[in-house]
């Protein structure tokens, strides 16, 4: 059933606020984020499209453009609270491939720790550089090519979790599994990226 | 006349509705634009400068001195004299050790953490002396337009503020009696003024060295949408570690010339810090500058000749320091500096020379500088308050919090719920429980920052979760929901879902100040408001009353025969009245003294006007009547 304004009637191009009347919508349960700004859920996704309704949402539910009094003030601080969180998730694919694999019944990242076995060999390795790293506290050309080195397998896990993600499985499909071992790992890659990265900006520092 | 503005700010009478301004709160100092006529443009009286200096002098007697007057008891009156007040906003006695090692300043600090600045006896939120500054700038607003300004303001604030310093600004406002429509950060609100909007689409960096803070903001710009990418910054760089760089410099050897005793005193420290500051901007216009220190009573006569070459050696640190910031702010956008269409500089520091080079050098493009520097920020707040009035909805701002948010974990880790350049508004909910039987209550503590220990970032303060239901340990879920507003604020609201029954869970704040107390310092402010207006009332009368006087008896003498005899007894009796009234310290009392000694002098006002005229009936000039 195609949704609604609860204003004036017009259907609804995104849930949060109508496009003709201008009307904030109520707030009901949080709805996933493809839903929110007008998606099928799936991990493919037009980045452009995507910045672009991000853009006209915002500019329908602001707060800037719903001051007049303190409900729909709040209202609106609510519905771009939602906007912005489910534009973060869709912008970044990782975490668009995390809410997928759970908005499909798959096991989310509490329940499920496993990281490919191939991989926690090479996360030993890394490991060790990584600690050198942290107790040098500076930048050499071992730690330069260990970034490099994860950024590859970064893109390349990236790549193994969309063939494996698109075109979107069923519900409880038995690649949610392996999807999210996968992801267990790029998140660890991320987590070691960002620990280098910031080692990189303060040893520019000094 | 100066009641005007006056009667405004003891009033709280319905103010002009119709706008809005934008206000600057600066840490050098403070002014305020408004959007007319179509484009933004900043309120200055004429014949003065629009930027009202941010310091407060405090006499021994009478209400206290804001802006130009105060900055100028500064070397008389150096403790009495409050400078920089925003490095002190939602601050507490150990953050700003190193601000009270170089300031005058007695300070002190409230049961819940909240600094004090101690002048004569008496203790000054900065909260309380912003407010003291924000309402001179409305002031200065309203005699600039000749009518009571606007009293719904857009205050801005360094991107990089956290959320106790937001609050505090917020709470500055509401105790000048000021509505915030929202408080915007200051490069944000730049780039609005620079109308960068008219470009169809790119991506800008804003470098913003003001007088005590920097920040540096990657915004993308598309379709009238300014969205900020990413924020970093520094909330202790600014102008004054420029002059302190300087004022090292000098103290150095003055001490090796003349004994380091010359500079113990308060005042020559002043003294000091000021000709530093104007060596700064002479440095920025000429290649040489120089520090003149004259202290006649210390007999000291101190000239020190400062190349812009070694400035700029003593300054590199702290250039280096801004450019480390543009770096976390470029890798957070996940771009590189060829990826930048424009560059603006904003902020009286982004003036020193070596600073700009430094930018274009870095950003490999020469930076914008077009708009003058101190009043960009106070230009781009009334853009943004005029959009919040419903004039404009072409172009929409989109920030960012600086600051991860996260809560302190068992063992004293911090769990992230909110990343850092998260777009707001946005919220977070996190799940708590109880850990004993029939627990009531939970304390949990939120930190800001992106340090792992809690220990390192800064704390906004624990807060306590109450009533929730009797029940066995763990079965309790409560949902504690963060949202950080637009105006980059924390509200933390709780309901119990475990039990079902939703029960509202009372969150209590343990920082800053509570609502009660600021109402309470709204009230006791509107009282001083009242005691400062009536004081200056009979001031401004007291001056009257002497420049009649001194009138009729310039002129009674030579018209005394012209008068009959009635009304020469009556205004003899009147002046005398007046002279004694002119001594008076109530305002009513001499209101009607002034109008009787008005009414009085009138049949010689009458006499003289008469003889003006036939004096030049009979062909003379008025001059040499």
């Amino acid at each position: 059933m195609e949704a609604r304004c609860t204003a004036c009637g017009a259907a609804l191009e995104l849930p949060c606020a109508c496009k003709a009347c201008g009307a904030l919508q109520p707030l009901a349960t949080e709805r996933d984020p493809w839903t929110e700004l007008g998606f099928e859920p799936g991990f493919d996704l037009d980045e452009a499209l995507l910045k672009k309704r991000l853009l006209s949402a915002s500019r329908l539910v602001h707060p800037d453009f719903h001051g007049a009094d303190a409900a729909s003030r709040e209202l609106a601080e609510a519905l771009s609270a939602r906007l912005n969180r489910a534009h973060a998730i869709l912008a970044d694919e990782a975490r668009r491939a995390d809410a997928l694999v759970v908005l499909l019944g798959g096991p989310d990242e509490s329940t499920s720790r496993e990281m490919p076995r191939e991989f926690l060999l090479e996360v030993l390795e890394w490991n060790e550089v990584l600690e050198e790293a942290r107790q040098a506290r500076s930048w050499s050309a071992t730690v330069e090519s260990l970034r490099d080195e994860l950024a590859v397998r970064r893109h390349g896990v990236l790549a193994d979790v969309r063939a494996l993600l698109a075109p979107t499985p069923a519900r409880g499909d038995a690649r949610l599994q392996p999807a999210r071992a996968k992801l267990n790992a790029a998140r660890y890659l991320d987590r070691a990226l960002g620990e280098l990265e910031a080692l990189r900006l303060s040893a520019t520092r000094s | 006349m100066g009641y005007i503005e006056l009667n405004v700010l003891n009033q709280p009478v319905a103010p002009q509705q119709q706008g809005a301004l934008g206000i600057d709160l600066g840490t050098t100092h403070s002014l305020a634009a408004i959007w007319k006529d179509g484009r933004p443009q900043v309120l200055r009286v004429e014949g003065e400068s629009a930027l009202v200096p941010s310091v407060v002098h405090f006499p021994r007697e009478g209400a206290p001195v804001v802006g130009q007057a105060a900055r100028e008891q500064a070397i008389a009156a150096p403790k009495d004299t409050l400078f920089s007040i925003k490095r002190f906003m939602g601050r507490g006695l150990g953050d700003v050790q190193q601000e009270l090692a170089t300031l005058p300043y007695a300070a002190s600090e409230t049961e819940r953490g909240l600094i004090q600045l101690e002048v004569h006896g008496r203790k000054y939120t900065p909260e309380q002396l912003s407010a003291l500054v924000l309402r001179k700038v409305h002031e200065t607003a309203s005699r600039a337009l000749g009518e009571t300004a606007p009293t719904r303001v857009v205050v801005t604030v360094p991107a990089y503020f956290d959320d106790t310093q937001r609050q505090a600004t917020r709470d500055a406002a509401r105790l000048a009696g000021l509505e915030v429509l929202r408080i915007v950060n200051e490069p944000t609100a730049a780039s609005l003024a620079y109308g960068l909007d008219q470009r169809d689409k790119g991506v800008v960096v804003v470098y913003d060295l003001g007088g005590g803070t920097f920040d540096v903001t990657v915004l993308s710009i598309e379709e009238g949408v300014f969205r900020v990418l990413s924020t970093a910054g520094d909330t202790h760089l600014g102008g004054d570690d420029f002059d302190a760089a300087l004022v090292t410099l000098a103290r150095a050897e003055i001490a090796a010339a003349h004994g380091a005793e010359v500079l113990a005193d308060a005042g020559c420290q002043q003294a000091l810090r000021l000709a530093c500051e104007r060596c700064k901007i002479e440095l920025s216009s000429a290649p040489r500058g120089e520090i003149h220190l004259v202290i006649p009573e210390r007999r000291l006569a101190w000239r020190r000749e400062v190349s812009r070459e070694e400035f700029e050696a003593l300054v590199a640190p702290l250039v280096e320091r801004s450019m480390a910031a543009c770096r976390q702010a470029m890798s957070d956008a996940k771009l590189a500096p060829e990826r930048i269409a424009e560059v603006v500089l904003v902020g009286g520091s982004s003036r020193i020379p070596a600073v700009r080079a430094r930018v274009a050098a870095f950003f490999g493009r020469k930076p914008h500088s077009e708009l003058n520097p101190d009043e960009v920020v106070a230009l781009g707040a009334a853009v943004q308050a005029h959009i919040l009035v419903g004039g404009k909805r072409d172009i929409l701002l989109l920030d960012v919090t600086p600051l991860s948010l996260g809560v302190e974990t068992m063992g004293g880790a911090v769990s992230k719920i909110i990343q850092r350049n998260s777009t707001v508004p946005c919220s977070a909910t996190e799940g708590f429980t109880t850990y004993a039987d029939d627990q009531t209550g939970i304390d949990f503590h939120i930190v800001q920052g992106e340090r792992e220990l809690a220990a390192d970032c800064r704390s906004l303060g624990r807060f306590k979760l109450r009533g929730i239901p009797p029940m066995p340990a763990g079965m309790a879920k409560v949902g504690v929901r963060f949202h950080i507003d637009a105006d980059g604020v924390l509200t933390v609201t709780a309901k119990e879902e475990g039990s079902g029954a939703s029960a509202s869970i009372d969150v209590q704040p343990m920082h800053g100040l509570t609502d009660a107390e600021v109402e309470g310092m709204l009230a006791s402010s509107f009282e001083h408001a009242k005691d400062d207006f009536e004081a200056r009332r009979a001031a401004d009368l007291a001056t009257e009353i002497g420049t009649m006087v001194h009138a009729v008896e310039k002129n009674l003498n030579a018209a005394r025969a012209g008068l009959d005899k009635e009304s020469l007894l009556d205004l003899e009796e009147a002046l005398a009245r007046a002279k004694a009234a002119a001594r008076d310290r109530d305002a009513r009392a001499l209101q009607k003294a002034r109008d009787e000694f008005e009414r009085a002098s009138l049949p010689l006002a009458a006499l003289l006007m008469n003889n003006v005229a036939q004096k030049a009936l009979m062909g003379r000039s008025l001059d040499e009547v």
